[in-house]
């Protein structure tokens, strides 16, 4: 328990240092932000008071750079992330409305990719020479490409050339849609049609790293003694394999943590070549609106989100490895 | 090696053996193939009887691990074995009947039977031996479940506890994990795991080297009373020849790759008939008596790569004559000797008299006066 | 990204020589090193050798982008840029900044991972903590976020915005090195370096640093396709914006115009293979070099003249003649 709340203890304070890096940032830029901010709405008429809060958000607007600090962690703690000053809203309302279209193309895409990967891994390092060891190369090469270029290959080959998938958004809302959200099946039918092409480019993108890390340390762990006494008790084939893949999957349980931070970022890549709905199109849209709230809020939200995500795969390895259960 | 009272012949030897349990003969192994395989054991005779223990002893390289591991197919790549027989006599535990199972012919269905249930391995280092995520009773209980199908799931419990007291260890570390017990205890869990399903053979791959020598001497003790007890066979493996000289009915001596002499350990001890194994004899220091000069064994073992041509061992041996340098002496029995221990040394062939050192008798009756160990290296000088 | 499970290694020196030939064998780095060689060598030559300007336009009245032709052999865009320029001319800044940020992250985990491993207690922690924090943080993100207000003329600094990349990517290779370090602390010549006395330092650099080459090496590579890869979609997002043409610059200004759906595949194709082509380039070496540290990892033909390698089941073999008969056999292992 003890290796579990040390942890925890770590996650806090990063996520403290996001949030005061997130709000130093703006603050220390050469050439304050306000003036970027100020430049690239132009075009939008600003109230004075939307002025006012601009001002005291990022310039100096009277208050000391401390209190600004105070004031904005409190806000933080009571859930206000500013107003989006592109879309006239809070902050929370946009995050709400994009970030289950984001954890579901993540969610999905890497599960599939952990569980589709470390199971090829497991058979490639098993069985050496097979089969599975040409299509290592392969399933580098997708890796080695950009995320952006991938999406834009996929999109253009099966979502243009041959139509098999659509091409934008995370559902049917073309003109002649008859999709209404909610739980029917129509939705669910649709949603899952306009996220066949964005997931498949991230498992593509991600799937080799986890069948070559899975591959790797199966062969060494292989070489183990307790997997000869396995075999030596007369255990079935699979029981064997099991005994290794058991043990050869706990440095893939770090490294998952690892890679969601790389994931994240092509997700949101992803987004934007498909028009899917989610956190990382909201961000891109804010970056060309010059909308810093909401740029600054999405940041905040994804950062935690990846916290989370890293201290839940500790929880995993803790469970999993029982070696790891002790006092550090 | 210091004790003399423990060396003296036990009468019990000297009845007609048992039955053999696994014969080996004429075993090659090689690791890679083709052109750039290298030939690590080399025409393997063995005989191991019923309930008997048989000791192979050589220092690193020897090939004494290799062919343990390939008498049961367990040899890891790139090893493969080219040429003998390893033949397993099964003696059914209800009807007595003997069937001979041929190992090397076996398939991996037939091999999995008998693999635990007849013949178990217990390894060297119960740290990397012992599947570190799985509990204690997970690891005694897996081959019941395999093994022992009719077996319930309180049952094979019951025997897991059995097992550890019967090796001294309380059953409450049913639920521990490996890295929770100390050195001496995983050694004895591997114990208990290798004799859960009562085999016949049980094959010991240095299993105290990586203790102290205190637990080292405790867990050899159990061991041994538990062969009492049980009636299994071991196979022990290890460079160390004082520990055999001790516990083994039988030793087999091995130097690259080759058997280069087998006998009851007791006519070992006392009359080596390889100038090898007069070598290792004479290494041992001897806790009593007075100081004399250590002879090790001059030079180092050949590479696998680069065999001399001849007896293997001409290069290091003091009494080498010309024949040693070209021609191969066999595994056979010295001449003028009745019994059925063999040697490969072309000193044993009746054309000349062996060195004194190589030829004393050893008597067949109880309790001579037993020579010193001292005796041995001042002979030699 | 690889598991590296190199524990141990040699006193520096002695494998290198063995390396060597295992290096110039492997069909893998031989290929991966002539892609990147490839493109260093349009980076350092292509504009030079290119037939026009990036900039310079075929005219100023047509508005339709040419396909490829005898003229221009990849054709030109909407504004009359010749392409084949373009593509030439982009590759420099492109390669420049992720090779900035391969050097400054290098540098970066060096001495935050090898000191973290090699001094250990405090220190460690201190430096491990504040390398999980960056690690945690997404990098793309926050790049955008921190590189959108800076003016225009900054993002034409490619060391600037190589090290702010490398910020967000430093993190991986301090957390391999320093568990490497850890793992070479104990080695016995790093052991007995320091109890002759050697400083420090000195046993840093000349007992500990040849050893961490290799991760050292596939870390940078590592480094190097993520930076191509942030710099070209920053590029096509708009964040940065050079004044030169790059291949993300081309990329975006096709999106811009719309030229998927005019099937202008001239447009983006060449620029996109590009960054596909080095990037592959650069993930065969990284992998060439993972095998020639652990070789057990190396793919090898599992059966060779019909025997197959399965634990738990030797396979007997009877040869009818001596093993050192010259029966001619296939190569040992196979370096596929």
């Amino acid at each position: 328990m003890r290796a579990i709340l040390r942890r925890l203890a770590f996650y806090v304070l990063a996520a403290w240092s996001a949030v005061t890096l997130n709000f130093f940032l703006p603050r220390m830029l050469p050439g304050s932000a306000l003036q970027a901010v100020l430049s690239s709405i132009r075009s939008a008429p600003i109230t004075p008071d939307e002025l006012h809060a601009l001002e005291a958000e990022y310039g100096s607007g009277g208050k000391g750079l401390m209190s600004q600090y105070a004031t904005y962690i409190s806000n933080l703690l009571h859930g206000d992330l500013g107003t989006s000053t592109s879309k006239s809203v809070p902050v929370t309302q946009v995050l709400g409305a994009d970030l289950p279209w984001t954890i579901g193309l993540i969610g999905t895409a890497t599960v599939i990719a952990f569980v589709l990967g470390t199971f090829l891994g497991v058979i490639a390092g098993w069985r050496r020479g097979g089969l599975l060891d040409t299509l290592l190369p392969v399933a580098t090469f997708f890796q080695a490409i950009p995320y952006y270029i991938l999406a834009f290959l996929l999109l253009m080959t099966m979502g243009y050339l041959w139509q098999w998938f659509p091409l934008a958004g995370g559902y049917d809302i073309t003109r002649d849609s008859t999709v209404e959200p909610g739980w029917n099946t129509g939705f669910i039918g649709s949603v899952a049609d306009h996220g066949v092409l964005p997931v498949l480019t991230i498992v593509l993108a991600s799937i080799a790293g986890w069948i070559l890390g899975m591959r790797n340390v199966m062969i060494t762990t292989m070489d183990e003694d307790y997997v000869l006494v396995a075999a030596a008790k007369g255990l079935p084939r699979w029981r064997v394999v099991w005994v290794a893949a058991r043990n050869a999957i706990l440095p893939s349980i770090s490294s998952l943590a690892l890679s969601v931070s790389l994931i994240v970022t092509g997700s949101i890549v992803t987004e934007i070549v498909f028009s899917y709905p989610g956190l990382g199109l909201a961000i891109n849209n804010a970056t060309l609106d010059a909308d810093y709230p909401l740029m600054q809020g999405i940041l905040l939200c994804v950062t935690f989100a990846v916290l989370a995500v890293n201290f839940l795969a500790d929880i995993v390895y803790v469970i999993l490895d029982p070696r790891a259960r002790r006092e550090a | 090696m210091a004790d003399d009272a423990l060396v003296s012949p036990d009468p019990a030897n000297s009845e007609a053996p048992a039955g053999p349990v696994l014969e080996v003969r004429g075993l090659c192994v090689d690791y890679g193939l083709g052109a750039e395989a290298v030939r690590a054991v080399t025409d393997a005779d063995l005989v191991l009887r019923r309930g008997e223990v048989l000791g192979i002893a050589g220092e690193s390289g020897s090939g004494k691990s290799t062919l343990a591991y390939a008498l049961t197919r367990l040899l890891r790549a790139p090893g493969v074995i080219t040429g003998g027989d390893v033949v397993f006599h099964s003696r059914s535990a209800e009807t007595g009947q003997v069937t001979e199972v041929d190992l090397l012919a076996a398939d991996a269905h037939q091999l999995r039977r008998y693999r635990w249930s007849e013949i178990a391995v217990v390894f060297q280092s119960a740290m990397h031996a012992l599947n570190p995520v799985a509990r204690v009773e997970n690891q005694l209980t897996d081959v019941l479940r395999v093994h022992r199908p009719e077996m319930s799931a309180e049952q094979r419990r019951a025997r897991a506890v059995e097992m550890l007291r019967m090796v001294g260890i309380n059953a409450d570390r049913l639920r521990s994990y490996p890295h929770e017990l100390s050195g001496g205890m995983r050694q004895r869990v591997m114990i208990a795991m290798a004799l859960i399903l009562q085999p016949q053979i049980v094959i010991m791959d240095e299993p105290t080297t990586a203790l102290d020598v205190v637990t080292q001497r405790e867990i050899l003790e159990e061991l041994m009373a538990l062969r009492d007890k049980l009636g299994f066979a071991v196979i022990f493996i290890t460079h160390d020849l004082s520990l055999l000289i001790e516990l083994a009915d039988s030793i087999a001596i091995m130097y690259a790759g080759r058997i280069v002499e087998r006998a009851r350990a007791a006519e070992l001890f006392h009359a080596p008939r390889h100038p090898y194994s007069l070598g290792l004899l004479s290494s041992f220091p001897s806790l009593h008596g007075e100081r004399v000069r250590m002879e090790g064994i001059p030079g180092s073992p050949p590479s696998l790569a680069a065999m001399p041509d001849g007896c293997k061992f001409h290069p290091r041996c003091p009494y080498a004559m010309d024949r040693c340098r070209t021609q191969e002496p066999p595994l056979t029995r010295p001449a003028d000797e009745g019994g059925d221990r063999v040697t490969a040394c072309w000193l044993q062939d009746g054309r000349q008299d062996p060195p004194e050192p190589l030829a004393r008798v050893f008597p067949l009756l109880a309790t001579p006066a037993a020579p010193r160990p001292g005796d041995l290296s001042r002979s030699t000088s | 990204m690889s598991v590296v499970g190199v524990a141990t290694a040699e006193p520096a020196g002695t494998g290198a020589r063995r390396r060597k030939s295992r290096i110039t064998k492997s069909p893998k780095i031989v290929v991966g090193a002539a892609i990147l060689a490839f493109f260093v060598f349009i980076a350092i030559f292509g504009p030079t050798l290119a037939p026009h300007s990036a900039s310079w336009q075929a005219s100023n009245s047509s508005a339709f982008a040419q396909p490829p032709s005898a003229k221009f052999w990849l054709g030109t865009d909407r504004q009359q840029h010749d392409i084949l320029s373009q593509v030439l001319a982009g590759g420099r800044s492109t390669m420049v900044i992720a090779f900035v940020a391969g050097i400054v992250a290098s540098v970066l985990s060096i001495l935050f991972g090898v000191t973290a491993g090699y001094i250990g207690g405090l220190v460690d922690d201190v430096l491990s903590i504040i390398a999980n924090i960056f690690l945690a943080l997404p990098g793309l993100l926050i790049l955008m976020v921190v590189m959108k207000p800076l003016p225009a003329g900054d993002t034409d600094n490619p060391i600037l915005i190589g090290s702010v990349i490398a910020l967000t990517a430093w993190a991986y290779g301090a957390r391999v090195l320093r568990a490497q370090t850890l793992a070479l602390r104990d080695q016995d010549y790093v052991e007995s370096a320091r109890i002759i006395g050697e400083r420090r330092p000195r046993i840093i650099v000349s007992e500990i640093l040849p050893n961490l080459l290799p991760i050292l090496a596939s870390s940078f590579i590592f480094t190097v396709i993520y930076g191509i890869g942030i710099y070209v979609v920053l590029s096509i997002l708009g964040i940065i914006n050079p004044a030169q043409a790059s291949w993300g610059t081309m990329i975006q200004n096709a999106q811009g115009a719309s030229a998927m759906i005019s099937n202008d595949w001239w447009w983006y194709a060449p620029p996109a293979l590009c960054v596909a082509l080095l990037g592959i380039g650069l993930a065969l070496l990284n992998f060439g070099i993972d095998e020639i540290v652990n070789p057990r990892v190396r793919s090898r033909k599992g059966s060779r003249r019909g025997v197959r390698f399965q634990l738990g089941l030797t396979p007997v073999v009877r040869a009818d003649r001596s093993p050192n008969s010259d029966v001619p056999a296939p190569v040992m292992e196979g370096e596929s």
